[in-house]
């Protein structure tokens, strides 16, 4: 049997390895998830699409950091931000764009966002409730603009329509589901 | 062949990639999940796929495990409680030769995912473990609307007025509510989920549990998640408290308790045996064994 030399995050062990940790921390808003054994030196955020991506997705990549072999690899289709099913945003300054928030019967079409921030732990902190939270917990990235929260509570306000996100730094991820209450610092 | 389709190593030459179904497939799988445990208790459509036994006979669990399961997992499958019926002993050996490197185990406490058709076990599980739900009947609201495309508009605006009137309708014709089973559950809230088919016994181990609950419908192509620490609150009236079944004895008033290892906390199974005699057992086999084995250890 034949096993193909594929760069380590394009194999399919490491995506069920990345989606186990990332589901692990989908699940529990505010706690991160290190997949820095997984990478091989390769940004987080790229490691989240393609844990989700393939050519029945849309990505709008809005940093252009992408390349086109990592474009090549995801094997993704490219849209507009405002129809794409996952975008990928830097965190640095507040967005402006409008994404897609799903519908009433299908809010499940609501726009997974890949936010990259400096650093998940030394930033300002945010208090989150919700499900997946034993009373309280935080989250203290930096390189996260203030204009996100905005942005997330007017996409977030009409449950169950809204936008999830995965925040990713170099090496880690963490995810603010649509349920999230979020209180700034 | 897809290149990725070339990683699995299979045991007896079989031709499958690891954990059966294609990366696409898992890939999709995934997706939905990761959108069911976003928007807790809503049901997301996915492409369920053919799977080699009937829909209907635990397809829906067996693709999320499917796509849950690494080489290092340990998986248990249970049926009613129980890992030696027909069902979860073929679900777990097909595991076993679809997915190289994935231990198998009977012990709750020992297993990172567990697959479970009606059950959730007695021991509680830990923030570590999945338990996979394999679902019948995906949607409460079918009792009330027959049009999928309308009751997908009620959940979205989490409009259960009729599913209350059934609820009331049970009150004034036998003054109960007689849901056994599929006890509608309403989670975080808004969405109002059906559970499986697992006795009222088990519906408040949903509430604020540690674990991650995933339920996945084969034939009905849905899949929904209830998060640890989430709100699951079984639907009843104000004056109407919510009951889980008591296994008293009706002349005695005393609890049953199982006649293999005398748990007086666990959901009971109560039948017949040779002689005729109605007895009780343990549902969930790996609690009642382990509490045996401390039995006999502490002796």
């Amino acid at each position: 049997m034949s096993v193909l030399d594929l760069p380590r995050l394009w194999r399919p062990e490491t995506h069920q390895a990345l989606f186990r940790r990332i589901l692990d921390v989908a699940a529990r808003p505010g706690q991160i998830a290190d997949l820095s054994d997984l990478l091989d030196g390769r940004p987080a955020a790229l490691a989240a699409l393609a844990t989700f991506c393939d050519n029945t997705q849309t990505l709008a990549d809005l940093t252009g950091g992408l390349s086109a072999s990592d474009l090549a690899f995801l094997d993704v289709g490219t849209a507009p931000v405002e129809t794409a099913g996952f975008i990928l945003a830097s965190g640095a300054g507040a967005p402006a764009f409008a994404p897609r928030l799903g519908s009433l019967d299908a809010p499940e079409g609501g726009a997974t966002i890949v936010v990259l921030v400096d650093n998940l732990t030394d930033g300002s902190t945010l208090t989150l409730t919700g499900p997946g939270i034993a009373g309280r917990t935080a989250v203290s990235p930096s390189g996260f603009a203030p204009g996100w929260l905005d942005a997330r509570a007017r996409w977030c306000a009409d449950f169950p329509m809204g936008v999830d996100l995965v925040l990713a730094d170099p090496t880690r991820v963490a995810v603010l589901p649509r349920t999230t209450r979020i209180k700034g610092a | 062949m897809h290149p990725v389709d070339t990683m699995g190593q299979n045991r007896d030459g079989a031709e499958y990639g690891f954990a059966f179904l294609d990366e696409d497939a898992k890939r999709e799988l995934r997706r939905s999940i990761f959108k069911a445990v976003c928007i807790p208790g809503h049901q997301v459509a996915y492409a369920s796929r053919e799977m080699p036994i009937a829909r209907g006979f635990g397809t829906g669990g067996m693709q999320l495990t499917l796509a849950l399961l690494g080489p290092d997992d340990t998986c248990k499958v249970i049926d009613q409680g129980a890992d030696d019926s027909v069902n979860a002993a073929n679900i777990r050996n097909f595991f076993a030769l679809t997915c190289p490197g994935v231990t198998g185990t009977l012990r709750t406490e020992g297993a990172s995912v567990i697959q479970t058709r009606h059950r959730i076990p007695e021991l509680k599980l830990r923030a570590d473990q999945i338990l996979v739900f394999q679902v019948p009947y995906p949607d409460p609201l079918v009792v009330v609307e027959p049009n999928a495309a309308k009751r997908r508009r009620m959940h979205g605006r989490a409009d259960y007025a009729r599913l209350w009137v059934k609820l009331y309708e049970d009150m004034v014709a036998f003054d109960e509510i007689t849901i056994s089973h599929r006890y509608p559950t309403r989670i975080n809230g808004h969405y109002i989920i059906d559970p499986s088919p697992i006795p009222r016994f088990d519906v408040p181990k949903l509430h604020q549990a540690d674990c991650l609950y995933l339920f996945g419908a084969g034939r009905e192509k849905r899949i929904y998640a209830v998060p640890p620490h989430t709100d699951a609150v079984p639907i009843t009236f104000n004056d109407v408290a919510f009951a889980v079944e008591s296994f008293r004895d009706k002349t005695t008033g005393k609890r049953h308790v199982c006649r293999r290892c005398g748990a007086d906390d666990s959901f009971l199974d109560e039948f017949l045996d040779n002689d005729g005699a109605r007895v009780f057992q343990c549902s969930d086999a790996a609690y009642c064994d382990m509490r045996l084995e401390r039995l006999e250890a502490a002796k």
